[in-house]
């Protein structure tokens, strides 16, 4: 057969180095071209991960074994022989930015598996890659001094085959960079300024929130294809809200990288809650940050010792709570009690006696009060038990105002009682005690100290932002204001808000990470709107622009002007559905002859396709199945038939 | 490290014993004291403790004398006389207030196979400790409970049994048939309200609430509404459609349901919303108003206001209410229709302005509402409820002979509001095992596959 030139350019030698010529015949494979290739350059190195890429065809030649011929590849050709793995900037849920090797040549379905791998997260069918949104340059040396985490130099070949060592994936385990870089995947991040939260793009809209869609990358091609280039910025995000088999224990990154994603779509309204779901959300965030600050995470256990430790706790809570119950007369020995001058207020009553001061006793659970101290050894004036009550603080330090707001659940309705405290360090103490025996716990429980802590950290919260001019900020107070969306900020000052977060806190308090983590996500997932990706489009036949709201088990049609569902078509019964790629319009065909078919106009149709597809993908998942992923069935689902 | 955390177990369990013993003399004067002035706590349908021990059955009863014989036994029968009906056991005061703290570092201890086995038994040593701890401070509470047939049967029940429990003790002695249906209904006739106890709560715990003297009463009857939201999810999760087209549901949807909204990490309320009357405070009037219910509480959008979930206002949160339905609200505080339902918290007897109380238009949207409440209040125990439950009917089914008379599960027993369901959910068909959603469960994949977009044209 004829010999002829090929000319190709090596990357690697550098953009203006002269193409190489080697001199092939059509019945080479390209096996064979590369081999050629490589002996001509004269450069010992490792090429294994070289491939050929076909600029004018956009498209890679992989299949080694296949001939010139085969591949059509004539003289004219220009090929360009790269590195299949190229460094990519990659956003993370958490907004930092970590760069790394990624896939340029397989589906970005596969280029997926491996970033998921490398940093060792689990289910990666869930994760996708999108185009990030501009950001607007404002200051140019604001992105040199953007700290990037680097996964450059982890060897490809070491992520395969997971193992822990140290309590992190080995490859992470190399040196303390690295190490640096896990901490950073499964920690999570503090709280951030509110000026960071208020500077960032919030949607004001259904259709604003539709825009983000039309970024996702097309799962069944690879970057090259998609125009992504060496060093370019990609995000990952969780783009299927159907998260399978959580496991806390196995999922460490995963965990906290959705937990910064849901976190973020909350402070920046990408999902809509209400103010009391705000405040508790609020909650969780303050006492995640505190205590991923405090707690060094565990990373590695065994099942035994993790049962062993629960039992232990169990066994300690158990104590205390025996204790609560426990005989008046040896209570009254042993047990710790709070005494002092407090005043206290009945608004119920008809009386125009405002605040009456009285000797009071907290002991066990309940509060009992005096005409005075020197009297306090006979019957007290009243007992109440607060066990079941509604505790809520009405504080205000700058007016030195520390009231306790009792509700105290009786046959006869609530009892409103008000204990007003001298000074903060009393109110602490008094207001830890009343919400411990609110959860029927005793002073002698061990979280009474810590719930004093938390109470005067709170106080601190408040003084610190009350006085904005004083200098004393120090770095541990925190601005409620990171806690809430921007709404909020202009809704309530610090000062208001740190009340109703301490509020919601109290039932959070005692919480672990990772409870708190789960929490957080339960709590996000039971939002009406949880899992609803939206996309402009224009149904058949109707004139006007609506909105698609795709979600795990479900369609739904929102009416703009209306700006409400209006109708929702399940996912399990439907029949068939259709892309018409020329005229960009998708069909689906419902059980009960129930037919639909709409244009996509914030997105590309195969985005529409690969979610509708994609999520019927996910229903799919079973627990013998989950240890390999049919990579298959999801791109036959997902209109990818091509990348196999 | 593990040797100190032997000896400190030990030690603690050595401690439990002695206590219990030695304090069993300081308990009595102490309990005499203490019935004295907790005489407020009730007696459950007895005037006197003599009647109570009278009606109770025989192994019962051998069972009380037992438990009470180890205790010092006259002076304790005092006491019980005195708390009429109930008795009350609280010894081992005091151990508790040593603080028991586990030194931290056994959980960064590594693990290895030896350390396995003794973490291991030291497993079983804390839990004969707990053991230890929870026997030795039990409540034991002799309750009637009214039986559908207009009897009563009279149990002890003691603190650590959950309403499941009793629910068991009551369909082995009455024979009754096999159903998932069978409730605990607890009965205020001064409020005219009545709420179906949930089987994971603890059944002394809820009648600690009650007043003494009061007029409350615990009915085992049979509801067909008990566990709809698992055998009709359908109901409440497309409630928006109607109701023909729900009647089609079948078996494989009414499953997929059920998972997509109890099986996974968090339970999915019902998105219920629309009109309902609330009466205000005070006053006579019924105020219609737009409620939203979201797994944080149940929510009304105020006046001038959308329904966007930032303008929502909180009308409730369910941490300390319970839901309960009315009887009778049109004649007592003449509501718009009979379908009226109450939320307040358990202690809450008599009539008060902290009770809330809403009224419906139908009888479904009254069964919607309600039922959805208690989905947003418990959450995934509901359904663990409802497969234990399940789980009963079919063992029990299959070990119980066939001749034994039974009481049958009748509809519609009680006084106040009672739904009819879809009349196809026969309550006593033998209900089949929840699936477990494994593999056969999962949808398959659609046949019909749509095609590939076109590949980009060579350039």
């Amino acid at each position: 057969m004829a010999a002829w030139d090929l000319s190709v350019i090596v990357e690697d030698l550098g953009a203006d180095a002269p193409p190489i010529t080697i001199s092939v015949a059509s019945d080479l494979h390209i096996g064979g071209v590369i081999l050629k290739l490589v002996e001509k350059m004269q450069i010992k190195r490792d090429w294994s991960d070289h491939a050929l890429w076909w600029e004018q065809k956009q498209r890679w030649l992989l299949r080694t074994a296949w001939t010139l011929e085969k591949c059509e590849v004539h003289a004219d050709a220009r090929l360009i022989f790269m590195p299949q793995h190229k460094p990519l900037k990659l956003g993370l849920p958490n907004g930092l930015t970590l760069k790394l090797r990624a896939c340029f040549s397989n589906p970005v379905f596969q280029t997926v598996m491996g970033i998921c791998r490398l940093l060792s997260i689990r289910h990666p069918e869930e994760l996708s890659l999108l185009r990030p949104v501009e950001e607007k340059k404002k200051k140019k040396d604001k992105d040199l001094s953007e700290d990037i985490y680097d996964l450059t130099e982890v060897p490809l070949s070491s992520v395969s085959r997971p193992c822990l060592y140290n309590g992190m994936p080995a490859h992470f385990a190399d040196s303390d960079k690295l190490e640096a870089v896990y901490k950073m995947l499964s920690v999570t991040q503090p709280l951030p300024a509110p000026e960071a939260i208020a500077k960032q793009y919030r949607p004001a809209s259904v259709v604003d929130k539709a825009h983000i869609n039309g970024r996702w990358l097309d799962s069944s091609r690879c970057l090259m294809q998609q125009g992504v280039k060496e060093n370019d910025r990609l995000w990952l995000r969780f783009k299927f809200f159907s998260f399978y088999d959580i496991d806390p224990k196995y999922d460490v990154v995963r965990v906290t990288q959705l937990y910064e994603q849901a976190r973020w779509a909350i402070l920046l309204e990408d999902i809509d809650c209400t103010e009391e779901e705000m405040m508790l959300f609020g909650s969780l965030q303050y006492h995640i940050s505190k205590v991923s600050q405090s707690e060094p995470q565990m990373l590695c256990s065994s099942a035994a010792l993790d049962d062993l430790e629960t039992a232990l706790q169990s066994l300690e809570v158990k104590m205390e709570g025996e204790s609560s119950s426990a005989s008046e007369l040896l209570k009254t020995m042993t047990a710790p009690e709070l005494n002092d001058y407090l005043k206290i207020f009945r608004p119920k009553r008809l009386t125009l006696k405002g605040y009456k001061q009285y000797w009071f006793k907290f002991q066990d659970t309940s509060i009992s009060y005096f005409k005075s101290k020197e009297e306090s050894i006979g019957e007290p004036i009243q007992q109440i038990n607060l066990k079941g009550c509604e505790v809520a603080p009405d504080v205000n330090v700058a007016a030195q105002k520390f009231l306790i707001k009792l509700l105290i659940p009786a046959p006869e309705g609530m009892n409103e009682v008000y204990l007003r405290c001298e000074n903060e360090q009393q109110y602490a103490e008094w207001m830890a005690a009343c919400r411990l025996a609110s959860k029927g716990k005793s002073l002698a429980d061990s979280t009474f100290q810590s719930e004093i802590d938390s109470i005067r950290s709170f106080l601190a919260m408040q003084k610190t932002n009350g006085s904005q001019g004083h200098a004393d900020a120090g770095d541990e107070s925190i601005n409620p204001h990171s806690l809430v969306s921007p709404r909020y900020h202009k809704k309530y000052k610090p000062k208001q808000l740190t009340p109703r977060i301490l509020d919601a806190y109290q039932n959070v308090a005692q919480l672990s990470l990772t409870d708190a983590l789960m929490r957080f996500l339960q709590i996000w997932q039971a939002l009406p709107d949880f899992g609803l990706s939206y996309v402009v489009v224009r149904f058949k036949g109707s004139r006007k622009d609506e909105v698609l709201g795709i979600a795990p088990n479900r369609l739904i049609r929102i009416d703009l002007g209306v700006g409400d569902v209006v109708k929702t078509w399940r996912y399990n019964n439907m029949k068939q559905w259709n892309v018409n790629w020329d005229i960009k319009q998708v069909a689906i065909e419902f059980e009960g002859n129930v037919n639909i078919a709409f244009s996509c106009l914030t997105a590309d149709c195969k985005i529409v396709h690969e979610y509708i597809g994609g999520y019927i993908f996910m229903s799919t998942r079973s627990r013998e199945k989950s240890d390999v992923l049919n990579e298959e069935l999801f791109h036959k689902l997902t209109g990818g038939h091509e990348a196999l | 490290m593990m040797e100190q955390i032997d000896d400190m177990l030990n030690n603690l369990i050595g401690e439990i014993d002695q206590l219990s013993q030695s304090l069993n003399s300081e308990d009595d004067t102490k309990e005499v004291k203490d019935a004295s002035q907790e005489q407020s706590t009730f007696s459950i349908g007895f005037t006197d403790l003599k009647e109570s021990l009278n009606e109770l059955e025989d192994q019962d009863l051998d069972a009380l004398v037992a438990d009470l014989e180890s205790k010092s036994s006259s002076e304790e029968l005092l006491v019980c006389e005195e708390a009429a009906g109930l008795v009350e056991e609280h010894p081992l005061p005091a151990l508790t207030h040593e603080p028991v703290t586990v030194p931290p570092e056994v959980t960064e201890e590594p693990s290895s196979l030896m350390q396995t086995t003794k973490a291991q038994t030291k497993l079983d040593k804390i839990k004969m400790a707990l053991e230890k701890l929870k026997e030795a401070k039990v409540r034991k509470l002799i309750v009637k409970v009214l039986m559908s047939d207009g009897s009563s049967k009279t149990l002890m029940v003691d603190g650590r049994q959950t309403v499941r429990d009793v629910l068991d003790t009551l369909s082995e002695k009455s024979h009754c048939d096999q159903s998932i249906n069978w409730s605990l209904c607890e009965t205020n006739p001064e409020l005219q309200i009545e709420r179906d106890l949930e089987d994971h709560e603890f059944f002394v715990e809820l009648l600690s609430d009650w007043i003494r003297h009061s007029e409350n009463k615990v009915h085992f009857t049979a509801r067909p509404h008990k566990y709809v939201m698992f055998t009709d999810p359908q109901l409440f999760y497309m409630w928006k459609k109607k109701i023909s087209s729900q009647g089609v549901v079948n078996k494989q949807t009414k499953e997929l349901l059920i998972k997509e909204h109890f099986g996974g990490s968090s339970v999915i309320v019902p998105d219920l919303e629309g009109k309902l009357y609330l009466k205000e405070n005070g006053k006579k009037v019924w105020r219609p108003q737009y409620f939203l219910l979201r797994a944080s509480g149940l929510y009304y959008v105020p006046k001038g206001k959308t329904k966007s979930s930032s303008d929502l206002a909180c009308f409730v949160r369910f941490e300390n209410v319970n839901v309960y339905t009315a009887s009778n609200y049109r004649e007592k505080f003449k509501a718009p229709t009979s379908f009226c339902f109450v939320l307040k918290h358990p202690c809450i007897q008599k009539d008060s302005p902290y009770i809330k109380i809403l009224c419906c238009g139908d009888q479904d949207s009254l069964l919607l509402w309600v039922t959805s409440i208690r989905i947003a209040k418990y959450g995934p125990v509901l359904y663990q409820n409802y497969q234990e439950a399940v789980k009963r009917v079919s063992s029990l089914q299959t070990v119980r002979s066939k001749d034994a008379p039974r009481l049958q599960d009748q509809d519609g027993q009680s006084n106040g509001n009672t739904f009819v369901v879809n009349p196809c959910a026969d309550p006593s068909l033998p209900i089949s095992t929840p699936a477990e959603f494994d593999s056969d469960l999962d949808e398959p994949p659609p046949d019909f596959i749509p095609p590939s977009p076109p590949r980009h044209a060579p350039l």
